[in-house]
């Protein structure tokens, strides 16, 4: 009974026009919770044809939780992650950055500031990434791809 | 010897093992410097930890290399250290 009740109301919310919900609150407060099923379902009944004509109603986005969680990752939005804060990077030079550039090779850093761009992915994407893989890890394409196998990213 | 600057295939085995220590003990001084509760603090031993790592980079000496590596270890178990006794 009270979930029926729960569900005139969303109903009521989702209606254009208010007015009828007000007489529908008075008819609800006046039909005591003690009292038996029946004024509640007549009321209903006398009520649902009236709602037919209802435009749709959004019930199941009215009734769903939103649970916190983040955004879904995306390839694209993992690439222009990882240029984004490779682009923050003081010692590269953003207009020489590509997808494949090399770190070592096309941009001149070394084996120190990789350790500190994989430390930096790290902190951006929330997930420790181990040694042995950090250091094969030399373009911003590679890492991109293993961000991806790491988070079952396909597309 | 430099850490860096050669490409992998000049370095003899040792050399190898010793600069994925280098870089090794590099990458977990970054990660316990993360662990310091306030940022300007942060940022400070980061720029430290850069320089001294940075400074020594084409030192050529084998016993100045070993020796400078025990001082990194000694620095690192120290940070961890006070981190442990800060957090208690």
């Amino acid at each position: 009974m009270a979930s029926r009740v729960l569900l005139q109301c969303v109903r009521s919310l989702g209606r254009p026009s208010l007015r009828l919900s007000a007489a529908n609150l008075a008819v609800r407060a006046t039909a005591a919770p003690a009292a038996a099923r029946r004024p509640l379902s007549f009321a209903a009944d006398s009520r649902r044809p009236r709602w037919l004509g209802q435009s749709s109603i959004p019930s199941v986005g009215v009734l769903c939780r939103q649970y916190g969680d983040l955004p879904p990752l995306t390839l694209e939005t993992i690439k222009d992650r990882v240029m984004y804060v490779l682009k923050l990077y003081d010692k590269i030079n953003p207009e020489k950055l590509q997808t494949s550039s090399h770190f070592m090779k096309d941009l001149g850093l070394d084996s120190l500031d990789q350790v500190e761009i994989i430390m930096a992915m790290e902190d951006e994407f929330g997930f420790e990434i181990p040694d042995a893989e950090a250091e094969k890890l030399m373009s911003p394409g590679e890492i991109v791809q293993y961000i991806a196998d790491k988070k079952d990213v396909y597309e | 010897m430099t850490i860096s600057r050669l490409p992998t295939a000049a370095l003899s085995l040792k050399q190898f093992l010793q600069r994925q220590r280098i870089l090794g003990i590099y990458r977990n001084m970054l990660r316990t410097i993360r662990q310091v509760p306030s940022e300007g603090d942060r940022k400070y031993l980061r720029d430290w930890a850069r320089d001294e790592f940075k400074r020594n980079k084409s030192a050529t000496n084998p016993d100045a290399i070993r020796m400078m590596v025990s001082q990194a270890n000694n620095h690192l178990e120290e940070l961890q250290k006070s981190l442990a006794l800060a957090r208690s």
